[in-house]
């Protein structure tokens, strides 16, 4: 499908802009949802997600003493705006990405990771104890996923030979679903994922019961609804990047959706079956085993290319 | 870092039900000391106690704990028989212990919710507290009340067990009995949680007892402490406990002990239930008791309760001094706190199930002129 869409269109209405932040509710919605019928509760009703964000815009936001003021206001801004952009290179409810170029991968994994630093910066720069051991958590977190993670999406675009998620996208449909030619690879990015958003068990950057909020606590009103609504983002745009490469592409909406919402299940189990790791044993699970898996994987595609292209 | 950084948790902070301060000195995320403030919430119920006649201090000593709010009771109404010298019937004994057991149930199986939700299990947080219900309901079924049975009488208990109540706390233990197994295999099998137990908080038998731990606590250092066995009180005697140990003294052990504790009750609220004895339900008190001091002592879910009551012959004691087992067990997570993560911290003081309101009796105000 292509559709030639007026350029405000694509940043203000679809794929960025309201249609990204729809989703994003909708997504945190479901796997609130999901997560308390796991867990034997009743869960969210479907508008709690806007309702939250709505009443945390409304609300006072506090300057606390100490803190950096410009940074302090610019980095849930900075965090949402390359939320927002990372979706362009992305096939959107299966839509061809708004814009595509050699190399977009890259910029796409770079511009997901800014959420976290804008978390781990604005967590640093107040004079907050909780705020500064979250911050610290939080990049310490961001340094320990983020090599296997980036392994597990270059896993796709090697077997593709592209650096374009648009071809890696068409590359995956045509051919066996990436899933089964590189669970590994699936696995780390999906559980990568899940340490990118902090979910459960990687959420000790935020572990309430130890620094109340993490980085964020001194965070409130807008703040904090911009930063909460740059993760549901995210959320939807890392689902989106593995259904992808890993589950045979994305080419119409209902494609978009049935794998997407599968994915979420699956990671909406995954936080329930787990106690919360500490920051020691996240960095050890990740540079001892995650990363070690995705440079097997990353081995395995290049000898099989290898041994492959000798063959035919 | 060579300065010293110190981490506050309360007294308001989201890991905390209760108030309380502690002041966790961290180097990175390396705990280096722990101290404690207490008393944030003294209600002054022993000066309190001083103006009541015994009938209501009765209730009174009944909601120090929300949590163990029989055993109170319990401790106060057996000192005071043994003040007057009566002794409860067996059936009345029979019946207290078998509430004291049901409470067991339902005070381990919170704080196993509350445990794993310290180390972000809330899976199993949610699960235990659905079946904690069970227990629940079972004494609302007994004494028309979730939280404060108010079973107690002095000299005897208020309410009879009748057989279709029998069957229905049969049919409730045997479910959670079943449920209980299975938590106790995840406690022990599920790798994730195992990481955040097992070796964690180590406690030797000396420091234990050097540090004077009670209770579950204790007994999952080894040390054998529980009142219930060494000075059986109420129909301990005739229906016995088997006491739980550990040696590890880690916070899985904490876990297995207070888990396999709830088989041991399960086993005597059955054995009360099919052997339980003909007789009254109440002995005739006195209403004034005669003058004298007791120490009485009960095995709280959380460890041993201690009660010191002096009266001087009136309808009012004349001072009442309550020792819950949370005091006791306090020194234990601040000795072991050093070394740990400070991710442990939340852990370890939900390890000794904590109940702040109770053991905040006084506070001294020292003035540094």
């Amino acid at each position: 499908m292509t559709l030639n869409l007026n350029p405000l269109i694509v940043l203000l209405i679809f794929p960025g802009g309201l249609f990204l932040i729809m989703a994003g509710l909708a997504y945190e919605y479901l796997d609130r949802k999901l997560v308390a019928r796991f867990q034997n509760r009743i869960g969210p009703r479907w508008f709690q997600p806007l309702a939250d964000l709505l009443k945390l815009l409304s609300k006072e936001e506090i300057t606390p003493l100490g803190v950096q003021r410009g940074l302090f206001y610019l980095l849930p801004l900075f965090a949402l705006a390359s939320a927002l952009t990372a979706a362009l290179y992305v096939p959107m409810a299966g839509l061809l990405p708004a814009y595509a170029f050699q190399g977009d991968l890259i910029v796409t994994i770079y511009l997901l990771s800014v959420l976290t630093l804008s978390m781990g910066l604005a967590g640093a720069c107040t004079v907050d104890r909780f705020a500064l051991v979250g911050a610290t958590r939080t990049l310490t977190q961001l340094f320990s996923y983020e090599a296997p993670f980036m392994l597990a999406l270059l896993g796709p675009a090697i077997a593709a030979q592209t650096w374009q998620i648009r071809s890696i996208n068409e590359y995956a449909s045509q051919n066996l679903w990436l899933l089964i030619a590189q669970p590994i690879g699936f696995l780390v990015a999906l559980v990568g994922l899940m340490g990118k958003l902090e979910l459960p068990p990687f959420d000790a950057p935020e572990a309430e019961t130890e620094i109340v909020a993490g980085a964020l606590t001194e965070y409130s009103g807008r703040g904090l609804a911009l930063f909460r609504l740059s993760k549901d983002i995210e959320l939807v745009i890392g689902l989106t990047l593995v259904a992808a490469f890993y589950l045979g592409g994305i080419h119409s909406p209902l494609d978009f959706l049935v794998k997407t919402v599968g994915l979420l299940l699956v990671v909406a189990l995954l936080q329930t079956l787990f106690a919360r790791l500490r920051i020691d044993q996240v960095v050890g699970l990740w540079w001892r085993i995650g990363t070690i898996l995705a440079v097997i994987q990353l081995i395995a595609i290049v000898l099989g290319r290898y041994v492959g292209n000798l063959i035919f | 870092m060579s300065e010293k950084f110190v981490i506050p948790i309360g007294p308001q902070h989201p890991a905390l039900k209760e108030p309380s301060h502690f002041e966790i000195f961290v180097d990175g995320e390396e705990v280096i000391n722990a101290t404690l403030r207490l008393g944030y919430v003294h209600r002054g119920i022993e000066k309190g106690a001083e103006q009541r006649t015994w009938t209501q201090n009765l209730y009174l000593m009944e909601r120090i704990c929300g949590i163990c709010s029989h055993v109170h009771a319990l401790a106060f109404a057996q000192g005071v028989e043994a003040l007057a010298g009566v002794q409860a019937p067996p059936r009345a004994r029979a019946i207290r212990q078998l509430v004291a057991e049901l409470e067991r149930l339902h005070s381990h199986l919170l704080w196993l919710g509350v445990a794993a939700h310290e180390a972000g299990f809330d899976a199993l947080f949610m699960y235990s507290w659905r079946d904690r219900e069970t227990v629940m309901d079972l004494l609302e079924l007994l004494s028309g009340n979730r939280v404060n049975y108010s079973a107690n009488l002095l000299g005897g208990v208020k309410f009879d067990v009748t057989p279709d109540q029998k069957v229905r706390i049969l049919d409730g233990v045997s479910f959670l009995e079943e449920r209980v197994q299975y938590y106790l295999n995840v406690v022990n099998s599920d790798e994730t949680f195992l990481g955040r137990t097992r070796g964690v908080g180590v406690l030797s038998r000396e420091e234990a007892e050097r540090l004077g731990a009670v209770g579950p606590t204790a007994r999952a250092s080894g040390v054998p402490r529980d009142v219930r066995v060494d000075v059986p009180y109420a129909a301990y005697t005739e229906f016995p406990v088997r006491m739980v140990l550990s040696q590890q003294g880690d916070l899985q052990a904490r876990f297995v002990v207070r888990l396999e504790e709830l088989f041991e009750s399960i086993r005597v609220i059955r054995e009360i239930l099919n052997n339980l004895p003909e007789s009254e339900l109440t002995a005739r008190m006195p209403r004034r008791i005669p003058a004298g001091e007791v120490i009485s002592r009960v095995e709280a879910p959380r460890g041993e309760l201690f009660y010191f009551i002096v009266s001087n012959g009136s309808d009012k004691p004349e001072r009442v001094k309550v020792r819950t087992p949370s005091l006791a067990n306090w020194g234990t997570v601040l000795a072991t706190a050093p070394g740990h993560k400070l991710a442990d911290i939340p852990m370890l003081v939900a390890g000794i199930d904590p109940c702040f309101s109770c053991n905040d009796r006084t506070v001294v105000v020292k003035t540094v002129r």
